[in-house]
């Protein structure tokens, strides 16, 4: 049985009607096309679907998308200002910390969410804030360095 | 820039600005028109036959389109690994699509598709398999033993492949050692974790043709693989190349189940069918093999090697699949090659157990050996008091030396020495102290590994694909478009490949795209694999640039009046060499080429140009390299080991490559530190754990599989390049990736046992094992 679900994606207020055992991540990729959160393994382990939901990042598989109904979220999508890119998107192209960039997504969410509340990390927030997201082509080397960057520290 | 002078300057990666916007390209992310669901019931028992399988019900379900069990498909059997060709007489071809044979736990046995995935998942739930349960063996060992459970007819002891060789005369070679050492090296099973599922999404139309889009690293591989499997000719499967896939590491290097049920179930329903596995179904396929080896070294008291002996044995699993070439390069290349010693003798055993499969992973082999030999070769130096510096040296090939893969070729380039001499001086190595002598509760020390020997590709392999091709098509706008068949898999080729073709061009990197494609539309192309595409495809990309820029020159030899010979391109301008104010902008040389033979003016249609003149300006390549020439590694780590808790944390990692010919600075160290990062992950957590009642995997998700995250990589990674420039490679380069991977559990062991003073000869190294060692459980 399906139920009416109300959600702000972006700015963009979504009205829907969702199974209730449909995720977040299913909602947003199948129902609202929204492909930039990806799925990697649906048991809340990877981070490849982090988006923000209240300013929060959570992991998209792991919320029912009705438990979340009438919140905001924001998805890779929402981030920067029309064509000008958020810092950290900018930082990650520059400093070259994105390979296969399936994680790169989630993993920009998470940095994202600790530069709001910690604007200038030390190396050591900076890996516990994405400790939650798994790479497994970069080492996190770089996308360290690109937090750091975007962060100006 | 647009030169050569590109060679050598990070680029930024063409596809970067896509994939931190969204990432549209994943093959995860293709949907089509009334698209069909699929999914797969799998086998909870490790060795059965199906007796009955009634879909009935599921055929009832609303919204279930077709269903598939062993009846519905061919029974051909094949090998899936798709860098070799199905016709090759020592293939082993032991994989059904579905089967009435079940070998290992989670075996596909049916198939549904439907018209939402929810559905299908249900009406999995609704087929009924009356499974009759056989005997099961899940040690190797075990199954080489007389009376074990028979998994495959015909095949005596599971032994699924034997190869063995032997250099010189390893009786005199022992004979004349002072000192003789032997262990023993056990590695896990490992999977590569690429973060993005297998997924594929197949369509049959009317005519019976198949288009395929699928997350792997072989457009050729997937259709001669898939047209096999299903009995039907190679011309009926077309293979889109994916922009990009969410990483591969030879994870995605052969053909799953799920790409020949989509198909099937395509073929059934005239709808396109997509498949996308989950994490666990990614899990029990397309692993590491574990092996096990034993070891025997010879040397002389001034630690010349005099003989080497081993025999390994390799879980296969339930099929061969890739095992069968493991096992070869494994012997050939972790544990042969490396070193100069005259007399060698190795036997290997690929055997079946009802383990779950095997598969292609960076290193292929190689990081099973390179543990053993180079673990064994630290023992060796401990109690002989020999430096491990030296000690290598001193056994090291030598620039100039024959390939020992096939002495026909010279080691042209070859920077072993010096990759580590630079190693050590980076890393501090005269400051090591002996082994177990640090004070306190967390010990420190320093370890290294090296591979000495590796490849570029697979030339000269037998039954092993290596050619490849390009085309290079010039446009109006002076841009070039590169179609080729190699897929970037996340390495970065895609960056490395437009750098080479705007190098040969002489235009900017930013005037080159590397374009779509697809089996139809360019030359075959081996596998992204073996370390091979800078090298291999980078010659082809290079010379059909080439031949592209030879057209350039013979139209604006006409236009300069000079011999196209005097001719140069660089930063887009054709110039006679040494004149540079004798020049034209490659746009009108284009331009010339394109337009129309008559031009109509003002006073009426005139001749442009001369019509040879005429045409788009291209070139093409279908090529073999020349040769397969070795890099060379050397990593040092630098551990901490608490011997209260028994963990291990890597403090820092320096790493030292020969490379040939550094393309890309930023994109080289981005594949050392995401290669440590995996070797790190095998040298001290990950493991997939097995009932051993039931062979079931208990730890197919990444909560209990351990790989590193950001906190437990090291803070430090330091990359030395060496550039040794190889003759044969396109601007002087080699290859890069694999080794990365192979080195870092060598030099992460060898860094705890100069900590604690104890050896670990089992992978991982966790905290239980430490703990162990140390005699505290």
């Amino acid at each position: 049985m399906k139920k009416t679900l109300v959600l702000t994606v972006n700015g963009e207020r979504h009205e829907l009607q969702v199974s209730a055992d449909a995720t977040l991540l299913r909602v947003l990729r199948d129902e609202l096309g929204l492909y930039g959160t990806k799925r990697g393994c649906d048991t809340s382990a990877c981070g490849c679907c982090t988006v923000h939901v209240d300013g929060n990042s959570v992991y998209a598989c792991a919320v029912y998308a009705l438990s979340v109904d009438g919140s905001a979220v924001t998805t890779i999508e929402g981030l920067g200002n029309g064509d000008r890119l958020d810092p950290l998107q900018d930082a990650f192209i520059r400093a070259g910390a994105v390979q296969c960039g399936y994680c790169t997504c989630g993993m920009i969410m998470s940095a994202r969410e600790l530069l709001a509340g910690t604007p200038k990390p030390d190396e050591e927030q900076i890996r516990h804030a994405i400790a939650g997201n798994l790479c497994r082509c970069t080492g996190y080397t770089k996308i360290v360095d690109a937090i750091k960057m975007a962060a100006g520290s | 820039m647009g030169g050569a002078d590109l060679i050598g300057k990070s680029v930024t990666r063409p596809d970067a600005l896509d994939k931190v916007t969204g990432g549209r390209g994943y093959p995860v992310n293709v949907n089509l028109p009334g698209m069909l669901h699929g999914k797969l019931l799998r086998s909870p028992y490790a060795h059965a036959r199906v007796r009955r399988i009634d879909t009935s019900e599921a055929q009832r379900l609303p919204g279930v389109k077709a269903i598939l069990t062993a009846r519905d498909v061919p029974q051909i059997p094949f090998c899936p690994v798709y860098f070799v060709p199905s016709d090759g007489e020592t293939l082993i071809r032991d994989m059904l699509i579905l089967g009435d044979h079940v070998r290992f736990a989670g075996q596909p046995v049916a198939a549904v598709a439907a018209i939402s995935e929810a559905i299908a998942e249900a009406a999995l739930a609704l087929i009924d398999v009356d499974y009759e349960e056989l005997p099961a063996v899940f040690d190797p060992e075990q199954a080489m033993a007389d009376g074990a459970p028979q998994l495959h007819d015909g095949v005596a002891r599971n032994i699924a492949k034997n190869p063995s060789f032997e250099f010189g005369d390893v009786e005199a070679g022992f004979a004349e050692a002072d000192h003789i050492f032997e262990g023993v090296y056990q590695t896990q099973r490992v999977h590569t974790c690429y973060m993005e599922p297998r997924v594929c999404v197949i369509d049959c139309d009317r005519d019976g043709h198949f288009t395929v889009h699928s997350s792997m690293q072989h457009i050729f591989g997937l259709r001669e693989k898939l047209a096999y499997a299903l009995g039907i000719d190679e011309s009926r499967v077309t293979v889109m190349k994916p922009p990009y896939i969410g990483g591969g590491f030879g994870g995605k290097l052969d053909m799953g189940y799920i790409e020949p049920l989509a198909a099937l179930l395509s073929q059934k329903t005239r709808r396109p069918v997509r498949i996308e596995q989950t994490r666990y179904e990614d899990f029990i396929c397309t692993t590491r093999n574990p092996i096990k080896m034993w070891l025997k070294t010879g040397v002389k008291a001034d630690g010349t090697i005099t003989a080497r002996q081993a025999k390994s044995i390799l879980d296969s699993g339930a099929h061969a699949t890739h095992g069968a070439q493991v096992i070869m390069v494994h012997g050939l290349f972790g544990m042969t090659f490396p070193y100069r010693c005259p007399n060698k003798k190795w036997e290997g055993f690929t055997v079946y157990t009802n383990n779950i499969i095997g598969g292609g992973y960076r290193g292929y082999g190689a990081p099973q050996g390179c543990f053993a030999v180079e673990s064994q070769i630290d023992e060796i130096c401990e109690k002989l008091g020999l430096d491990p510096i030296e000690f290598r040296i001193r056994n090291a090939l030598r620039k100039g030396d024959p390939h020992p893969f096939n002495p026909a070729w010279t080691l042209n380039s070859y920077g072993y020495e010096e990759a580590l001499r630079r190693g050590a001086e980076r890393i501090g190595w005269a400051t090591r102290k002996p082994a177990g002598s640090s004070s306190g509760v967390r010990k420190r020390g320093i370890g290294v590994g090296t591979q000495g020997i590796w490849v570029s590709g697979c030339m000269g392999f037998p039954d092993i694909y290596e050619h490849t091709g390009a085309i290079v098509k010039l446009n109006r706008d002076g841009t070039a478009d590169v179609a080729t068949g190699t897929v970037d898999i996340g390495s970065g080729a895609i960056t490395a490949l437009s750098q080479i073709a705007a190098a040969e061009l002489g235009i900017g990197v930013d005037k080159v795209r590397l374009v779509s494609a697809s089996t139809d539309t360019v030359p075959f192309d081996a596998p992204t694999h073996a370390s091979r595409v800078t090298y291999s495809s980078g010659l082809a990309i290079k010379a059909a640039a080439a031949e592209a820029k030879k057209r350039v020159f013979e139209i604006a030899a006409g236009l300069l009046e000079a011999n196209p010979d005097d001719l140069e391109m660089i930063d887009a301008q054709v110039r006679v060499k040494g004149s540079p104010q004798s020049s034209l902008a490659l746009t009108e040389v284009i331009r010339v080429a394109e337009t129309p033979f008559i031009k109509d003016t003002l006073a009426g249609p005139r001749p442009s140009s001369p019509p040879q003149y005429k045409g788009t300006i291209m070139g093409s390549s279908s090529l073999a390299p020349p040769e397969n020439p070795s890099p060379a590694a050397a990593m040092f780590a630098e551990v901490e080991v608490d011997t209260e808790t028994g963990q291990v944390k890597v403090l820092r990692c320096v790493y030292a490559h020969d490379l040939g010919r550094l393309i890309n600075p930023n994109g080289a160290e981005g594949q050392v530190e995401g290669g440590i990062q995996q070797g790190l992950g095998y040298a001290l957590m990950e493991n997939l754990v097995f009932d051993q009642d039931n062979g079931a995997c208990l730890s197919a998700d990444f909560l209990d599989y351990k790989m590193p995250t950001a906190v437990e990589m090291p803070r430090v990674i330091e990359s030395i390049f060496v550039e040794t420039n190889e003759p044969s490679g396109p601007f002087g380069a080699k290859s890069l990736s694999e080794q990365c991977v192979t080195v870092p559990a060598a030099a992460i062991a060898a860094a705890v046992y100069n900590a604690i003073g104890v050896r670990i000869t089992e992978l991982p190294i966790t905290p239980e094992r430490v703990l162990r060692a140390l005699g505290k459980l």
